[in-house]
């Protein structure tokens, strides 16, 4: 069985109330929708909780699985719910602006000096300063690796959106490298 | 192609190539971008790019360590009182099933009989601790040993680098490979080596950092 008729199995046993089959899917799923979250929300408590919420509504909803999509994806997309929920009150526009401020700010501490040695940490700090939509995208493709139309489900957009918000953040990725004094010749 | 085709067409391409890189396109996309680059080796170097781009990604991610374990208890905790109408359970049945009933569902005399289990056991257990803090033994949880039984680090090796050489460098630090690969070809891995000072390990891990020849990029892990 693949990993994925796996998991759907696994969501129409806890849809009949299997405890088991709910450990065995925290086992699988737990840390990466608690990374996901974290990365979207920035805060590790915050993100404990609603992990937690996200698996009670896991458990609660489990019926309403329709199975044509990827379980990973039916539950990153509450997971995404949950945080967005939680950053409603965030103006992602300007929170974007904020991180990249930040960025720059930091510009003469001893620490980040010694990073700017280190292309992949400077990289990091750039993932770190996209907007949660830019950094949401890159995180479902590139950490949990979904695929275009996977993607579509968990952001609830179409398939060429996705493609396209995956291109725009590879671009600002590229900006904020830039202004780190690293010039990708791209795009 | 005009000119202008031919940008759209690149543009389409180039926005395919992130999932390309992590092989999750369909069979027809992926033969359209294959067909492109064959034609197009400039747009090839895009691929080191996103290579590179989700190397980091993947270590962003690994480096944010996990939830904490009172994070599952709080949630199989709540649990429970999130079942519907547990109390109509079926109650027929055979000897058998009642038994697997009684088990599995909460009802208000099964929740009783659990709690009394637990009051048994938590007794138990104090007994147990006061007899060994009585006689002088001194002992210490599994948590406490796995915790503390080393450095957790994650690790890049170079594309280059060959199974003996890699094995040969996790034997001279005491490591081994706990994880992985994940996304990107990343591995989580366990150094042996007595609890130190903070400096220390992050000594260690530089040393391990030096070795270029094998390891492509190494990171501290929370795990």
């Amino acid at each position: 069985m693949s990993r994925a008729a796996d998991e759907a199995s696994l969501i129409g046993r806890i849809a009949a109330r299997d405890m088991t089959a709910l450990r065995a899917l925290l086992a699988r799923r737990q840390v990466r929708v608690f990374r996901y979250i974290l990365r979207l929300v920035g805060n590790a408590a915050v993100a404990e909780e609603l992990t937690n919420e996200v698996f009670l509504e896991v458990w609660r909803n489990a019926g309403n699985f329709d199975g044509i999509g990827s379980a990973a994806s039916w539950i990153l997309s509450i997971a995404r719910h949950r945080a967005v929920s939680s950053l409603r009150k965030r103006c992602e526009e300007s929170w974007d602006q904020e991180a990249a401020d930040a960025l720059h700010d930091m510009g003469d501490n001893p620490e980040v000096a010694a990073q700017k040695a280190n292309k992949g940490a400077i990289m990091r700090r750039c993932l770190d300063a996209l907007s949660p939509e830019h950094k949401g995208i890159i995180d479902l493709v590139y950490y949990h690796d979904m695929s275009i139309s996977e993607a579509s489900d968990v952001l609830q957009i179409p398939e060429n959106t996705v493609k396209t918000r995956m291109f725009q953040a590879r671009k600002r990725l590229s900006k904020l490298l830039k202004e780190a004094g690293i010039d990708r010749g791209w795009p | 192609m005009t000119q202008q085709a031919a940008d759209v067409e690149r543009e389409e391409i180039e926005k395919l190539l992130p999932w390309y890189v992590t092989g999750t396109l369909d069979c027809a996309e992926r033969a359209r971008v294959e067909s492109y680059l064959a034609g197009s080796p400039h747009v090839c170097a895009q691929l080191d790019l996103i290579r590179a781009e989700r190397e980091q990604a993947v270590f962003a991610n690994e480096a944010l360590g996990s939830p904490s374990a009172g994070a599952l208890d709080r949630l199989m905790a709540s649990v429970p009182t999130a079942r519907p109408s547990l109390s109509r359970r079926v109650t027929r049945g055979s000897p058998f099933q009642r038994v697997a009933n009684f088990l599995t569902a909460p009802t208000a005399r099964g929740v009783r009989w659990t709690a009394f289990a637990a009051a048994v056991v938590v007794v138990l257990a104090a007994a147990i601790t006061c007899l060994l803090v009585r006689h002088g033994d001194t002992y210490q949880t599994a948590v406490g040993q796995s915790r503390g039984d080393g450095v957790s680090a994650l690790i890049a090796f170079e594309d280059e680098a060959r199974a003996p050489a890699i094995a040969r460098l996790l034997v001279e630090f005491d490591a081994s490979i706990v994880d992985g690969p994940k996304p990107g070809g990343v591995y989580r891995i366990r150094l042996r080596t007595a609890v130190r000072p903070q400096s220390e390990r992050d000594a260690l891990l530089r040393r391990l950092a030096e070795r270029r020849d094998i390891v492509r990029i190494v990171l501290p892990s929370r795990d």
